[in-house]
C-alpha cells in the first residue's frame, strides 16, 4: 500500500456528529479513505460503526461534520445519491429480490430498455460479464436468487454493487452469514476488487478476516474514534486492546505509529 | 447484595384500563346524551337502554375473543360466519322438525363445532403458516356456505318446544331483577377476559407473541400454541354468542352474523387494538363493541325530522322519520373500521393526546418514541428456498418447472372431465361459449389481481368494487336517464374512486392492504346497496347493454349482417367483452412479463427492502397495482349490467375468492413476487371449470349452489397451501433428500 505519498483521499469525513434524541451516537469522528484501500472499521456493538456509514451513505442526515469526496464537499440525502457519486453499500443481508434471477437482480431497479421493454439479452450479458469480471462463479445468470446458497448470494450482492463501478464499496458484516469456504472466495473477491482499484470499507467483527485482507483498520469505541493501524505495523492483540481500553485522548493515528516505530 | 434503599416504584400502570378508554367512555356518554336529546322516543327510554346494553353483550363477547387474536397480531374474519353457523347448526339439531335432540347434547355438539372451527383456524394460520386473513376469510366463505346449504335459506324456529328447557333458555330473556340476562354473562366473560390479558401469563405470552413473535419463540414461548389459543378462544366466544342468540330469538335466519366480523374487529380496533399486533385491551374492546353497536342502531333507527307537505293550498308539518336505507349501515362501519385502523399507529402510539395537552398548556412534549416504518408495515414471510428446476434441459422440463404450469395442465384435465362426464352435451360449441363467458368476468378481475398480489398486497374489495361500478353505472342508466358513454364514465369513476381510496390509505398510511381493503369491500357493497334501495335497476337503452353481447349481435345492430360460414358462427358466439378481456390481458401480460414497470412490480413482492435500496419508488408500484385492480373489476362490473342488461345486488359475490384463488392456482405467490398473465388466465380457467362440472348435471344429479362455494374455499386453501409448502417450502423435495440421505441436493453440495 502506498500510504506514505501525499496522494488525495476518496472518502475524508471530519468531525461528524450524530445523536439518537439523548443519546449521542457519534462523536467528532474523523475517517479517511484511500483509493485501493481496504480499511476495516471495528469496535464493540454500538461504537457507531453502522451510523457512520449510513452517514457516508446518506442513509441518516450527520448533525455536524463534514464529507468530502474525491476532494469535493457532499451531503447526501439518500443512498441513491451516494450511489450516483460512486459509493456503493453492500447490507448485511444482501438486499436481493429471492424471487427475481441473478441477471434480474444485478440490474434491480434500472433494467436496460430497449423501447418499453426490459432488453434481456442486454442484461444477462452484462450481468454476466459483471461476475466474470469478479471471477466469482454463480453457475447461471437465469437461476433465482433463493435457490442460491448465502455465498453465491453475497456474490450477486457484491456484483451488484460492481456493476455501478463505483469507486467505493462498504461491506456491512460481509462475512457474518458466511461458512468457511465462502468467507475465502469473498476475501479472494475483495483483494480482485482492490487490483480493479475500489476503495473498500469493511464493517466486521472478525478481526481475522481485516488481518487477511485490509490495509488499515480503524476503531470506534461509544462513537468516538479510539485510533487507527496499518495492518502490517500491528497485530490482533493490539486492536483487541484499542477495542477495550482505548481513549479518544490517547488515540494514536496510523501514520503517527508508523512514525514513531521508524 | 441488596440497596440500603428501595427506590419507590410508586403504582405500577393499570394494565386493565388506561386513558383511552376514559375517552372512549366520555364519547360513549357524549353520543348517547346527544342521542337522547336528538330523538328522545328512542334514546329516552330505559327500554332502548337495556336494549342497547342487550344487543351490545353478544357483540362485546365476540369482541373479548377478538381482542386476544387481534393482540397475537392475527385476524380471526370467520366469526361472523361462526357465530351464525353455530345458531343454525343448533336449529337443525335441536329443533322438532330436524333432528330433534335435547338440549345438553345439542350445546355440546355445537361448542365441539366451535371448537374444531377456532383449531382449525389456528393449525392453518400456524402449522401451515397461511397467512391469518386468507386462512380466515375463506373460513366465512365456508361456514357462509354452510349456513346457506343447512338452511335452504329458510328459518328455522322452535319456539314451542323451547318452552320444555326453560333454565336453557331463560339465558336469553329479561330475568327478575328486570335487566337480560345475557347481560350478566358478557360482564362477566369481560372481566375473565380482561384479567386473563392484562394479568396472567396467558396474557403476558400473548402480548410477547404480538409484539415480536420470533423473540418470543426464543424466549421460549410456544408461540404457535398462544396463536391457536386465540383462535380458540375466539371462536368460542363466537360459538357462546350464537348460543346466546339461539337463547333469545329461539330461531335463526340465513342472515345471522352477516358481515359480524366487521362490527367486531372495528370493536376492538376502536378500543385501541392495534392492527399490527401486540395492544389491545378487553376493556376498551367492551367499550368500542358499545360504541359500535351504538353506532350501527342510530342509523338504523333514524332520527325524527318534520316534513313541511303542501296539500292544496294548506301547508301541513308532519313529524317523520328519516332513515337511510339498509346500504347505508356497512358503508358507515367500513368507513369507521379503517378509520379506526389509523388511530392505534398515528394517534395512540405517538402519544398525540399527550403532547398536544402539553403544547395547549405550554409544556415541553414528551419525547416521542423511535417509529420504525419497518414496524408499521407488515413483514414479508418468505418460504424457504424452492429447487430451481428451471435449469432442466428439455423444453418439456422447462414447462414443467414453470410456475404456472400445474393450472394450465390442470385446464385441460378438468375440461376433458368435462367431456367424459357429458360429452353430449360439453363438447358443443354453445356450451364453450357459455363458459367463455363466465371466465370472462372472473378472468378480468384476475387480470388486475395478479399484480397486487405479485406486489406482496392483497385487494379483497374486487367483489365489491365490481358491484359499486356497476350499480352506479345502472342508477345513471335508469335514474338519472343518462346516455351510454358517461353511464360508463360514472361506473368507472366509481370505481376508481374505490380503488383510490385503497391505494391512498394502503401506502399513504402504511397500513397492510388486506385490512383497508376488506373496509372497501364492505363500503363498496353498502354503496352499492344503497344505490339500489327500492329500485328496480333494469331497463335500459340498449346502447349501453351493446358492452355485454356477442359480436354478431353488435353487427346487426349496426345493420351489417354476415353471410353463413364460419365467420359468422364464431360471431354468433365469441362475446365483445371476451375479446376486450383478452386484449386487456395482452397489455398486462406483456407489462407485467417485459418492461421495468412488471419487473418492478415483482422486485417489490419479492423483497421491498431490497427494491426501495435499489431505487424503485415501491409506493408507486403498490400505488398503481392497487388502482389498476380497481380498474380491472370496474370494467368487468360496467359489462356485468350490460351482459345481464339490469344490476343484480349479488354481482361480484364471492368473486375476490375466485379470483384470490385463480391468481394462486396461476403460480402468484401469497407472499408476493410471482405471477405471470398466462398463469392467471389459466388460473381462472381453472376455478370456471370447477364451477362449471359441480354445477353439471350428470344423470339428474346437481350439486346446489351454496356448497359450490364451500368447495371453491376448500379449493383456495388447498392452492394456498400447496404454494406455501411445495412451491416455496419444498416439502416433497426435502422429503426425498430424507429418505435418499446417499444422494446430496444441489443446494448442500455446495459450500
Amino acid at each position: 500500500m502506498t500510504d506514505s505519498k501525499p496522494i488525495e483521499p476518496i472518502v475524508e469525513m471530519r468531525n461528524i456528529e450524530k445523536a439518537f434524541g439523548a443519546v449521542q451516537a457519534l462523536r467528532k469522528v474523523d475517517l479517511v479513505l484511500y483509493p485501493g484501500e481496504i480499511l476495516g472499521l471495528v469496535g464493540d456493538n454500538s461504537a457507531g460503526k453502522s451510523t457512520l456509514m449510513k452517514i457516508l451513505t446518506g442513509a441518516y442526515q450527520r448533525d455536524a461534520g463534514e464529507i468530502f469526496v474525491a476532494g469535493r464537499p457532499v451531503h447526501f440525502k439518500s443512498p441513491h445519491e451516494s450511489r450516483d457519486a460512486g459509493i456503493e453499500m453492500i447490507y448485511q443481508d444482501f438486499a436481493l429480490c429471492g424471487n427475481m434471477d441473478v441477471g434480474q437482480n444485478i440490474f434491480l431497479g434500472r433494467w436496460p430498455r430497449k423501447g418499453l421493454f426490459v432488453n434481456r439479452r442486454k442484461m444477462y450479458a452484462e450481468a454476466d460479464s459483471v461476475l466474470k469480471q469478479l471471477k466469482v462463479d454463480v453457475n447461471s445468470v437465469y437461476q433465482k436468487v433463493e435457490s442460491l446458497s448465502g455465498g453465491r448470494q453475497q456474490s450477486v450482492a457484491i456484483a451488484r454493487a460492481i456493476s455501478f463501478e463505483p469507486r467505493v464499496v462498504i461491506l456491512d458484516e460481509p462475512t457474518a452469514n458466511l461458512s468457511v469456504m465462502a468467507t475465502e472466495r469473498l476475501l479472494e473477491t475483495m483483494l480482485e476488487l482492490k487490483k480493479q482499484g475500489v476503495a473498500q470499507i469493511i464493517i466486521s467483527h472478525r478481526l481475522v478476516d481485516i488481518f487477511a485482507v485490509g490495509d488499515r483498520v480503524m476503531v470506534l469505541k461509544r462513537g468516538e474514534y479510539v485510533g487507527d493501524r496499518h495492518v502490517k505495523n500491528t497485530d490482533e492483540q493490539e486492536v483487541l486492546e484499542i477495542i477495550v481500553s482505548g481513549t479518544r485522548e490517547h488515540a494514536l493515528t496510523a501514520d503517527e505509529v508508523k512514525a514513531g516505530e521508524i | 447484595m441488596t440497596p440500603d434503599v428501595m427506590t419507590r416504584l410508586g403504582r405500577a400502570p393499570s394494565q386493565v384500563v388506561g386513558g383511552w378508554e376514559a375517552g372512549l367512555f366520555a364519547l360513549l356518554l357524549l353520543l348517547y346524551l346527544g342521542g337522547a336529546v336528538v330523538n328522545p322516543a328512542f334514546f329516552g327510554s330505559t327500554e332502548a337502554f337495556h336494549a342497547l346494553l342487550r344487543d351490545t353483550s353478544r357483540v362485546a363477547i365476540i369482541a373479548v375473543g377478538m381482542t386476544f387474536v387481534i393482540v397475537n397480531k392475527d385476524l380471526d374474519l370467520s366469526v361472523g360466519s361462526t357465530y351464525g353457523l353455530i345458531a343454525v347448526v343448533f336449529a337443525r339439531l335441536y329443533a322438532p322438525s330436524f333432528l330433534d335432540l335435547d338440549v345438553i347434547t345439542s350445546v355440546m355438539i355445537c361448542t365441539l363445532l366451535g371448537t374444531v372451527i377456532g383449531l382449525t383456524n389456528g393449525i392453518l394460520v400456524t402449522i401451515l403458516k397461511v397467512p391469518a386473513f386468507i386462512a380466515t376469510l375463506t373460513m366465512l366463505f365456508i361456514g357462509r356456505g354452510f349456513v346457506l346449504a343447512l338452511t335452504h335459506g329458510q328459518s328455522i324456529y322452535y319456539p314451542d318446544k323451547a318452552k320444555d328447557n326453560p333454565l336453557f333458555f331463560r339465558l336469553g330473556e329479561t330475568n327478575s331483577f328486570g335487566f337480560n340476562n345475557q347481560i350478566v354473562i358478557f360482564i362477566a366473560i369481560a372481566v375473565v377476559g380482561a384479567l386473563v390479558l392484562a394479568k396472567t401469563r396467558w396474557g403476558y405470552e400473548t402480548f410477547a407473541t404480538g409484539g415480536n413473535e420470533q423473540a418470543a419463540a426464543y424466549a421460549g414461548i410456544p408461540t404457535n400454541w398462544v396463536r391457536t389459543r386465540a383462535y380458540l378462544i375466539s371462536s368460542l366466544c363466537a360459538t357462546l354468542a350464537g348460543l346466546l342468540s339461539a337463547t333469545q330469538d329461539k330461531g335463526v335466519t340465513p342472515l345471522y352474523g352477516v358481515s359480524g366480523e366487521l362490527t367486531v374487529i372495528a370493536a376492538v380496533i376502536i378500543g385501541g387494538a392495534s392492527i399490527l399486533g401486540g395492544r389491545g385491551r378487553v376493556a376498551g374492546s367492551c367499550l368500542g363493541a358499545t360504541l359500535v353497536v351504538l353506532l350501527d342502531k342510530v342509523l338504523r333507527e333514524g332520527w325524527p325530522i318534520t316534513r313541511v307537505i303542501k296539500i292544496g293550498d294548506d301547508e301541513v308539518t308532519v313529524n317523520a322519520i328519516f332513515s337511510l336505507p339498509v346500504g347505508a349501515v356497512p358503508v358507515f362501519l367500513g368507513l369507521v373500521l379503517v378509520l379506526a385502523v389509523l388511530i392505534e399507529p398515528h394517534l395512540i402510539r405517538r402519544q398525540v393526546a399527550t403532547r398536544f395537552w402539553a403544547w395547549l398548556l405550554g409544556r415541553p412534549p414528551p419525547p416521542a418514541f423511535e417509529i420504525g416504518s419497518i414496524a408499521l408495515e407488515g413483514i414479508q414471510t418468505k418460504g424457504a428456498r424452492a429447487t430451481d428446476m428451471a435449469m432442466s434441459a428439455t423444453p418439456l422440463g422447462k414447462f414443467f418447472a414453470r410456475r404456472d404450469s400445474p393450472a394450465i395442465i390442470l385446464t385441460a384435465l378438468l375440461w376433458l372431465t368435462g367431456v367424459v362426464l357429458r360429452p353430449d352435451y360439453w363438447w358443443n360449441l354453445s356450451n364453450t361459449f357459455a363458459i367463455l363467458l363466465n371466465y370472462t368476468e372472473l378472468a378480468l378481475i384476475t387480470i388486475g389481481l395478479t399484480y397486487v398480489i405479485a406486489a406482496g398486497d392483497i385487494d379483497l374489495s374486487v367483489g365489491a368494487v365490481l358491484a359499486l361500478a356497476g350499480s352506479t353505472a345502472a342508477y345513471f342508466l335508469k335514474v338519472l336517464g343518462a346516455d351510454p358513454f358517461t353511464a360508463v364514465a360514472m361506473g368507472l369513476l366509481a370505481g376508481m374512486a374505490a380503488g383510490l381510496f385503497n391505494a391512498v390509505v394502503t401506502v399513504g398510511f402504511k397500513l397492510p392492504a388486506f385490512i383497508v381493503t376488506l373496509g372497501m369491500f364492505y363500503i363498496a357493497r353498502g354503496l352499492a346497496a344503497w344505490f339500489i334501495a327500492g329500485q328496480q335497476l333494469t331497463g335500459w337503452s340498449e346502447n349501453y347493454n351493446l358492452l355485454g353481447r356477442k359480436v354478431n349481435d353488435i353487427l346487426l345492430h349496426f345493420h351489417v349482417s354476415l353471410t353463413p360460414g364460419i365467420l359468422r358462427s364464431v360471431a354468433e358466439a365469441v362475446s365483445i367483452q371476451t375479446i376486450w378481456m383478452f386484449f386487456v390481458a395482452l397489455i398486462a401480460g406483456v407489462v407485467l412479463a417485459y418492461t421495468p414497470f412488471g419487473q418492478k412490480v415483482l422486485a417489490t413482492g419479492g423483497n421491498i427492502r431490497a427494491a426501495a435500496y435499489a431505487g424503485i419508488n415501491t409506493n408507486r408500484v403498490r400505488f398503481i397495482s392497487l388502482i389498476l385492480a380497481a380498474l380491472c373489476a370496474t370494467m368487468a362490473g360496467i359489462i356485468n349490467i350490460a351482459y345481464f342488461r339490469s344490476f343484480n345486488p349479488v354481482a361480484g359475490q364471492y368473486r375476490e375468492l375466485d379470483a384470490i384463488a385463480s391468481v394462486i392456482i396461476g403460480g402468484g405467490s401469497i407472499f408476493g413476487g410471482y405471477g405471470t398473465m398466462i398463469g392467471a388466465l389459466a388460473g381462472a380457467a381453472v376455478i370456471t371449470l370447477v364451477r362449471a362440472l359441480l354445477q353439471l348435471n350428470v344423470q339428474g344429479f346437481t350439486m346446489p349452489q351454496h356448497w359450490i362455494n364451500v368447495f371453491i374455499g376448500v379449493i383456495l386453501i388447498v392452492a394456498v397451501l400447496i404454494d406455501i409448502w411445495v412451491r416455496q417450502a419444498n416439502i416433497f423435495g426435502r422429503l426425498r433428500t430424507r429418505l435418499t440421505r446417499t444422494a446430496p441436493t444441489q443446494e448442500s453440495a455446495h459450500d
